[in-house]
C-alpha cells in the first residue's frame, strides 16, 4: 500500500469508525466501532501498530486522527450529562466519510 | 462485530476503582527496566509486539494475572516466540531460585 | 543485595522488598533476568542504569509545567500547542512521540484513560498509579466517567462537560487544570505544590492554597 501524501480527512470532517473485522493486534476498541464522530485533529503519520505488533517495523507511516464522539452515541442509557464527549485516536484505514445528516 | 481482544474492556461493567497506592516492588521496577533495555537499547522486541503478546493470553490468565505478572509473562512469551529463550528453561530456573532464595543471586 | 546509588533527585524509591517472602512471580523474574545476563543480552550494570533513567519521571515534572502555564500566558499557549516541546523547554526529556495538554475550563473537565492497556506519559510523570491500570478504571472511565469521578471525591457540576480521552495510540496526555481560587500571590514553586498526579490525569482538582 502506498502511503498517501496527504491525509484524507481534516478537522471538522464527519467520519464513521469502521469495524474492519481484522483479527489480531488492533488499537480500535470495540466500543467505538460503527460509531460516527468528528475529526478533532490530524495527528500526523505514524507506523502502523498492526504491522509493528508482528515485528514488521519501518513500514510506510499512516495517518492518525483524534475523533470526537458524543457519549450518548456510544452508550445506550448514558448516565452523565447529555453533551459529555469522548475523544480517541483512530488510524485512517479505520475511518470512512460520513455525510452530515 | 468481530470478537474483541481480551484486553479490549472499555465499557465493561466493573466494581469500584481500587484506590490504594501500590508503588511497584523493586523486582517489578527491575522488570520494567529489563523490558526497556530489550526494547529501546537492544531492539530485540518492540512495544507493539509486547502488547500483542498480552492480547494472546487466555481469558482465564488475563483475568487472574496482575499487572506485573502480565508483563513478566508477556516478556517471557515474546522472547520464546523470538527464539531467545525457552519458557521451560525459565520455569526450571524459577524453581531453582525458589529453592535457593533471593540471596542466592548476585545481580 | 543492596545497591548504593545516588538519591539526590527527589523521587520515591519502592521500599526494600528483601523482608518480603519470595513469591513465584519474583522468582520467575529473577530467573528471566539471570538467563538474559548469562546469554549476554543485558548486564546488571545496564539494568541499574536503566532503572535510574526510568525513575526520572515524576508527577512534579508535570506540576512544574502547570505552575508555569498558570504564571505565564505565553508558556501556557506553547504548552497547549505542543506540550512535548514545552516540557523540553523546562529541561524535562519527554520521550513519547507526542504529548498533548488538555485545558480544563469552567465548561469542560478532561479525564484520561487507556482502556486497552496502560498508556501514560511515563517519561514525564513516572509509572501510573495502580488505579489507572486497574480493570475497573479502564472499563468504567469511558462509560460512566462522572460516577468514577464521584468515587474519587470529584463532583463535576452539570454545567461542565466531561470529556474522556482514551489514550489508545501514539499521543500521550496531561490535564492542565484550572488555577485554584486564592492562588494569586503564590510563586511557581508554591503553585506546583498544589498540583498532584491525580490532577494531571483528571480525577482530582488542585487544592486551593491554605488560607
Amino acid at each position: 500500500m502506498v502511503t498517501p501524501l496527504e491525509p484524507r480527512f481534516a478537522a471538522g470532517d464527519r467520519v464513521r469508525i469502521l469495524d474492519l473485522g481484522k483479527p489480531g493486534h488492533v488499537r480500535t476498541p470495540a466500543y467505538v466501532r460503527g460509531r460516527t464522530g468528528t475529526i478533532e485533529r490530524f495527528c500526523g503519520l505514524f507506523e502502523n501498530p498492526e504491522e509493528r505488533g508482528y515485528g514488521r517495523e519501518g513500514r510506510d507511516r499512516i495517518p492518525l486522527y483524534r475523533v470526537h464522539l458524543q457519549q450518548r452515541d456510544l452508550w445506550s442509557g448514558y448516565s452523565g450529562r447529555a453533551d459529555d464527549t469522548l475523544e480517541i485516536e483512530i488510524y485512517e484505514h479505520w475511518l470512512a466519510p460520513e455525510e452530515t445528516a | 462485530m468481530t470478537e474483541r481482544l481480551v484486553t479490549d474492556i472499555g465499557g465493561f461493567e466493573a466494581g469500584e476503582v481500587p484506590r490504594e497506592e501500590r508503588p511497584p516492588l523493586f523486582w517489578q521496577r527491575q522488570l520494567m527496566a529489563v523490558f526497556n533495555l530489550l526494547w529501546r537499547e537492544k531492539h530485540i522486541l518492540n512495544l507493539d509486539e509486547f502488547r500483542r503478546k498480552m492480547e494472546e493470553f487466555t481469558p482465564e490468565n488475563y483475568a487472574k494475572w496482575g499487572f506485573y505478572t502480565r508483563r513478566l509473562e508477556g516478556v517471557i512469551g515474546l522472547l520464546e516466540e523470538k527464539g531467545v529463550l525457552r519458557a521451560e528453561d525459565v520455569e526450571a530456573r524459577t524453581q531453582q531460585v525458589l529453592r535457593e532464595g533471593r540471596d542466592g543471586h548476585t545481580a | 543485595m543492596n545497591e548504593a546509588h545516588d538519591h539526590s533527585h527527589a523521587h520515591d524509591h519502592a521500599p526494600s522488598d528483601e523482608d518480603l517472602a519470595l513469591t513465584y512471580e519474583e522468582a520467575k523474574f529473577i530467573a528471566l533476568k539471570r538467563l538474559l545476563i548469562e546469554k549476554g543480552l543485558i548486564t546488571a550494570d545496564a539494568i541499574r542504569a536503566r532503572m535510574e533513567i526510568d525513575a526520572r519521571g515524576t508527577p512534579h515534572q508535570g506540576a512544574r509545567m502547570v505552575a508555569k502555564a498558570w504564571s505565564d500566558p505565553n508558556y501556557k499557549a506553547r504548552m497547549l500547542g505542543d506540550a512535548k516541546a514545552a516540557a523540553v523547554e523546562l529541561g524535562i526529556p519527554v520521550t513519547e512521540a507526542a504529548l498533548v495538554a488538555l485545558e480544563n475550563t469552567p465548561r469542560l473537565h478532561n479525564m484520561i484513560v487507556c482502556t486497552l492497556c496502560s498508556c501514560y506519559p511515563r517519561s514525564l510523570l513516572g509509572e501510573p498509579p495502580a488505579w489507572y491500570v486497574s480493570k475497573a478504571y479502564r472499563s468504567r472511565a469511558v462509560r460512566e466517567p462522572r460516577k468514577v469521578l464521584e468515587e474519587f471525591g470529584l463532583d463535576v457540576p452539570d454545567a461542565t462537560e466531561v470529556r474522556v480521552h482514551d489514550s489508545n495510540a501514539d499521543l500521550r496526555y496531561i490535564v492542565l487544570p484550572m488555577r485554584p481560587e486564592g492562588s494569586g500571590g503564590l510563586s511557581e514553586q508554591q503553585l506546583a505544590d498544589l498540583v498532584t498526579r491525580d490532577c494531571l490525569v483528571g480525577v482530582a482538582l488542585p487544592r486551593p492554597p491554605a488560607a
